[in-house]
Parts: structure tokens; C-alpha cells; sequence
């Protein structure tokens, strides 16, 4: 709901509303003035009329008659919406429906107690005039007037809730359409982060603004994906064709040892071999590292257990380095969570942090590796007490095919760390070098 | 054995040919993935050999095109592509063993022996025996000569899988593969220190070596 109530089409539809109803509340104060004006310029003509209709039909002298035309007005208006009085100068009631009017002549607006009425009465239009020595005072109440504005405005509130209450729901319909419409591409985007590039966002027949966005979108994903297959098959075809000439190389060194017998051609023929074994070696490393880093593998991902991991490690290498004089010392702590991870990756991660240790260091150094569980992430540190890295050789160790000037004489392809980094960015996770002092350390550290 | 060798190169096809021949086997050669379908859904034979690049049908289609068709002889791909996935997407398709581009013939005739299957009754065998030296694998115990050997979990799992291929070479990368779960190749010499170590324990005392290394191939445990 929280985030309904934010989505960019239910506050296009708050903000459409809230303008339609402020213009609503202003049309409606400017219609009422005008029905107040309209109405007071009639209550005026009537009034005048009847004042008129009096005055007019009686001469000097007709005081009788004229008391009796006031009267039989005031009797036809009982309840005192009108009203009609007749007086003397002096001020002696003749005729009519209350017993006060207020001093001086002409129109006036007064409210109901000058005339002795009670107050919620209201206020009353008046005109007082001379008619024949006589004041006569016509009058009518606002009441009715009051009643018409009151009904106008009564409506405007009501228009205006039923706008209300129209646009919350218009704005709710279009924000759940529109929330649709925008978590499928969210979606499509996070298949296709995943690394399935086949993914595309279903594209509607309405050719809006998403639709068109959409489309856009996946046009720049066909582009992509065709270059990601365009790489793969490039890949696949210098595999093919690099690697179909040296099995057959493969396949002549190894018919010709056979068939030679002779010490000095096999060994020159073993070296041959074990030169392609070194080539191909270094050829399927730069072709891994290529495919992890094309993300592709992060589908696989499950929760994996890094303890198993290390113990098939040790499992491994302990007996290894202590055949080289070195020592191998791996640790975890108990009951660590476990990560989001390809076993086989995290596996070989490991395995080339210690063999690059192993190579690198000489005879009576120790090495450890260990996972630890910090606040925030699990920690995996691969340490040791041999000469360490330079610290300006540090950032390049990563780069492909780098080898430190210490190491070129050393056997290893110079891949191993650069496979090591693309296994943990695949991850998510960051590979910092420290200086172990003395010595390298490696930390590895996995969010969570 | 009777093989299926279904590579569209025609000098790989023919080394891998000659060499099953001179190991005492019969080989059929295809170079087209379609025609080999029809092939080994017709005939019986004991291990496919199908290269994954082949004209006419690729080797994943062909395999699970013999899958769907109920046929289950085991298929061991060859491929110049060592991706991470690739291997995953073989054994996904219903191929059951997998090898790079070059290989050594040795290491194809190695995995082809080890798939091939075995009469059942040697996989429900709690004791295994190879001329005195015997392990017994639900009291994880190891002895020879009647000797109590003691031996780690892992040299253990060596061990065993050495004798259940009595015999057969078995290469570097099958232990690997099977003994630690590493589908890498290690830069150290990880088989070579634990087949040195499980040496020591089981052929050193003793008269006669069981535990041979084949040079350029791999081991074999046998009398």
C-alpha cells in the first residue's frame, strides 16, 4: 500500500484532483457572488414593485384605504418574510406585521431586532418612503436568498466529494495498472541482471510513454544480448579453431613417442606435450575468466556452505605444503552462515589463494586461511609470512596474464588471481592484498 | 567394447579409432550428429564418444534426443570448450562424463573404461578386496596381510576408488574429479603428495606393490 501511495501515477492523480477541486471551490465562490448580487438586485425590484403597487394606487385623503391594502398585505405574508407597516410622522402604528421600523427614509439593510422581531430572524431589505403624509415601510427578509446560496454551496460540496472520492479511486486504478506495468520491466530488468539476456518486456498494444520506454528497453537488450552471443561465438569459434589444431599437434607428438622407442625423441616429445598441456592450460583459464565475468553462472547461485568448502581445502593442500616444508593452517568459525554461492567457484577461489601462496613463498613459511564472521559479512582471509607483494604491485596482481617480477620464473600462468577476482565480483564481493607484515594477506569479504 | 565415436574431425576420429582398436575394441565411426542419432538408436553399443561441435545435429541435441528416446547407454562428450557451464549443460543433457580438447588417449581410454558398466553385484559389495588388501566400507577399515592399516577419510575415499577400478588406469583428473570434487587443475601436486602419502601406509611395509604409476597416465591398483 505504502508503496501505491507513492507510485508516480497515483500522485499524478492527487495532484490532477487537488487542482480540479481548488478550481471547483473558487468557480463555486465566484458563482455565489453572482447568484448573492442577482438575487439582492430582484429582492430590490420586488420590493420597489410593492412599495409602488401601494403608494401609487391611493391619493391624499385615501388613508383608510390604504391602511386597508397594507394590512391585507401583511395578512397574506403571516410568518413575516414580508413585511408591511404603515405609520404616522410621529411614529402611530396605522397598519402592518411589526411594530418598529428604524428612523430616516430611503433603503436600507437592518437586521430583524430594529423591526422587533427576534434575532434569528435574520436581516431584512427595507424601503421607507412618504406616500401621502404617511411613512411606508416594504421590506423583505434575507431568508430565502440565505436558503438559495446555502443549496448552491451545499451542491459545490458535494460536487466536490464526489470528485474526491473519484479520484482516489481513479488514482489507485491507474497506480496498480501503471504499478503492473512498471515491476513487469523491473522484473524483466532483474532476470536479465541475472544473466538471462533472453529475458524482454512484454510491450502492450497503447503505445504510451511506458510502452515506448519498453520498447526502447528491449531494443537495447536485443543489441546486447546479440553482442554477448556475438562474444560467445567468438569465443566457442577460437576455442574450435585454435584448440582442433593443437589436439591434432597433440596427436602427432603423441603417435610419434609411440612409435619412436628412442630416449632422446620421447623426452623432447614429452616436453612438446607438456608445452600444449601449458598453453591450452593458460587458453581455458582466459576463456573462465571471460565466462564468469559474463555473469551467466550467478543463476546457478544457491546457499552454500563455506565450511565444506575449507575442509575439502585442507582435505587437499595441508598434506601438500607439508611436503614442501610449508605449513597450512585452515580455520572457520562455528556455525557460519551460509552464502549465496557456486560451490565449484568458491572452491576453486580458495584453492588459488593457497596454491598462490604455496608457489610464492619459500620452504618454512606458514600460511592460513580463515573464515570469520564480522558484523556484516563473512570474512575470508588467506595470510602468510613469505616476502609479500610490493605494495605498487599490488592493484596490477589482478590484471590478466601479470606476473610479478619475483614470480616470472615460477610455474603458474598468471591467471590465477585474475580468475580469483572475477569469482568475487561474481559474488558481490570485495579482494583486498594487505601487507600481512611480513608477508601477504588477502581478505575476502562477502556481504550479506 | 563395442563404441560409438561420433567426432566430425577427421584425424581426431581416426587416432581415437585406432587407439580403441589396438585396446581390443569395436569401433564405429560418425561424423554427422543426425545420422548417429539413428545410429545408436538402432544398435546397441557400450560408450558413445560424441563430440559437442557437429554438423547435422549437436552433440547436447543428440544426446537428449537418445535420452528421450529411452536409450541409456552411457556418453562421455568431448568438447574444446572447458566454459564453467559447459560441462554442467553435458551432464544436464544426460552425458555422463565429460573431456577437454587436447586430450591424451590415455585419459579418454581411462574415463571410457570407468563408464562402461560394471555387473552389479561389485557396486553392493561392502567388502573390497585387491590381492591381500582389503577394505570393508561400512566399518570404514582397512587392512592388508591382516594387517591393520590406518588410513584419513580422504585417503580413504582414494583408496576405494582405486580398488573399485582395479585394474584400470585411473588418471590424475578422475581423482580429482572424484576424490576431492576439483573441476580445476591444480597448479601443485595435490594427487601426487596423497597418492604418495596413501602409498606409504598400504604398499611400503610390504612385499609386493600394489599401487602402480603409469607414466604420462595416471594409477592403477592391481596385483
Amino acid at each position: 500500500m505504502h508503496s501505491l501511495l507513492r507510485s508516480t501515477p497515483f500522485r499524478v492523480a492527487v495532484i490532477v484532483g487537488a487542482t480540479v477541486l481548488v478550481s471547483l471551490v473558487i468557480a463555486g465562490l465566484v458563482a455565489v457572488q453572482l447568484i448573492q448580487t442577482e438575487l439582492a438586485q430582484r429582492m430590490d425590484r420586488a420590493i420597489a414593485d410593492d412599495f409602488k403597487v401601494i403608494a401609487e394606487a391611493y391619493g391624499e385623503g385615501d388613508t383608510v384605504d390604504m391602511i386597508d391594502s397594507v394590512t391585507s398585505h401583511a395578512a397574506a405574508a403571516p410568518n413575516r418574510d414580508w413585511i408591511f407597516v404603515l405609520m404616522q410622522p410621529d411614529g402611530t402604528m396605522l397598519a402592518g406585521n411589526v411594530t418598529r421600523v428604524p428612523a430616516g427614509g430611503g433603503w436600507m439593510t437592518v437586521p430583524a431586532a430594529e423591526l422587533g422581531l427576534a434575532e434569528s430572524a435574520g436581516r431584512y431589505r427595507l424601503r421607507i418612503g412618504d406616500v401621502a403624509g404617511n411613512r411606508l415601510a416594504v421590506g423583505q427578509s434575507f431568508a430565502e436568498s440565505g436558503d438559495i446560496v446555502r443549496l448552491a454551496l451545499g451542491s459545490i460540496a458535494w460536487a466536490g466529494a464526489v470528485i474526491m472520492v473519484l479520484v482516489a479511486a481513479m488514482g489507485t486504478l491507474i497506480a496498480l495498472r501503471g504499478r503492473r506495468r512498471i515491476s513487469n520491466i523491473a522484473e524483466t530488468m532483474e532476470r536479465v541482471g541475472r544473466g538471462e539476456l533472453s529475458a524482454r518486456i512484454n510491450v502492450g498494444p497503447r503505445a504510451d510513454d511506458i510502452d515506448l520506454l519498453s520498447r526502447q528497453v528491449n531494443a537495447a537488450l536485443d543489441r546486447l544480448s546479440a553482442l554477448v552471443e556475438g562474444m560467445r561465438q567468438v569465443s566457442v569459434n577460437i576455442a574450435h579453431d585454435l584448440k582442433t589444431p593443437l589436439n591434432r599437434l597433440a596427436i602427432s607428438i603423441e603417435t610419434a613417442s609411440a612409435a619412436a622407442g628412442g630416449e632422446p625423441l620421447v623426452g623432447l616429445l614429452g616436453q612438446a606435450t607438456s608445452e600444449i598441456a601449458q598453453i591450452n592450460a593458460t587458453f581455458d583459464a582466459l576463456l573462465r575468466i571471460a565466462q564468469i565475468e559474463a555473469g551467466a553462472r550467478r543463476g546457478r547461485f544457491v546457499p552454500t556452505d563455506i565450511a565444506s568448502v575449507l575442509a575439502r581445502i585442507a582435505d587437499a593442500y595441508v598434506d601438500v605444503a607439508e611436503e614442501q616444508r610449508q605449513t597450512l593452517v585452515v580455520q572457520w568459525d562455528e556455525g557460519l552462515p551460509p552464502i549465496e554461492g557456486d560451490a565449484e567457484l568458491l572452491t576453486q577461489l580458495c584453492a588459488n589463494l593457497v596454491e598462490n601462496a604455496l608457489r610464492h613463498t619459500p620452504p618454512g613459511t606458514q600460511i592460513s586461511l580463515t573464515a570469520r564472521n564480522a558484523d556484516d559479512a563473512l570474512v575470508l582471509v588467506c595470510a602468510d609470512n613469505g616476502p609479500g607483494i610490493a605494495e605498487s604491485e599490488r592493484s596490477r596482481v589482478f590484471e590478466r596474464l601479470y606476473r610479478g617480477d619475483k614470480s616470472r620464473s615460477t610455474p603458474g600462468s598468471g591467471l590465477g588471481l585474475s580468475l580469483v577476482k572475477a569469482i568475487v565480483e561474481l559474488h558481490g564481493a570485495t579482494i583486498v592484498l594487505e601487507d600481512n607484515a611480513p608477508g601477504l594477506r588477502v581478505a575476502v569479504r562477502f556481504p550479506r | 567394447m563395442r563404441l560409438l565415436v561420433v567426432e566430425d574431425d577427421i584425424r581426431t576420429a581416426d587416432y581415437v579409432r585406432h587407439g580403441f582398436i589396438e585396446a581390443g575394441h569395436v569401433v564405429d565411426v560418425m561424423a554427422d550428429g543426425r545420422d548417429a542419432l539413428a545410429h545408436a538408436t538402432r544398435q546397441n553399443f557400450d560408450v558413445l564418444i560424441v563430440d559437442r561441435m557437429l554438423p547435422g545435429l549437436d552433440g547436447l541435441s543428440l544426446v537428449r534426443g537418445l535420452r528421450a528416446a529411452r536409450v541409456m547407454v552411457p556418453v562421455i562428450f568431448l568438447t574444446a570448450v572447458n566454459g564453467v557451464d559447459d560441462r554442467v549443460e553435458g551432464l544436464e543433457s544426460g552425458g555422463d562424463d565429460y573431456l577437454v580438447k587436447p586430450f591424451a588417449f590415455s585419459e579418454l581410454l581411462a574415463r571410457v573404461n570407468a563408464l562402461a558398466r560394471r555387473p552389479p553385484a561389485q557396486t553392493q559389495k561392502t567388502v573390497l578386496q585387491v590381492a591381500d588388501l582389503e577394505i570393508d566400507l561400512t566399518r570404514r577399515s582397512c587392512s592388508r596381510a591382516g594387517v591393520n592399516i590406518d588410513l584419513l577419510p580422504r585417503e580413504f575415499t582414494l583408496l576405494e576408488y582405486l580398488m573399485r577400478n582395479e585394474g584400470r588406469v585411473v588418471t590424475r583428473t578422475m581423482l580429482l574429479e572424484r576424490v576431492w570434487d576439483f573441476h580445476f587443475d591444480p597448479q601443485t601436486s595435490v594427487v601426487e603428495t596423497h597418492i604418495s602419502r596413501l602409498r606409504a601406509k598400504i604398499d611400503k611395509p610390504f612385499e609386493r606393490p600394489l599401487l602402480h604409476t603409469l607414466r604420462n597416465s595416471g594409477y592403477s591398483l592391481h596385483a
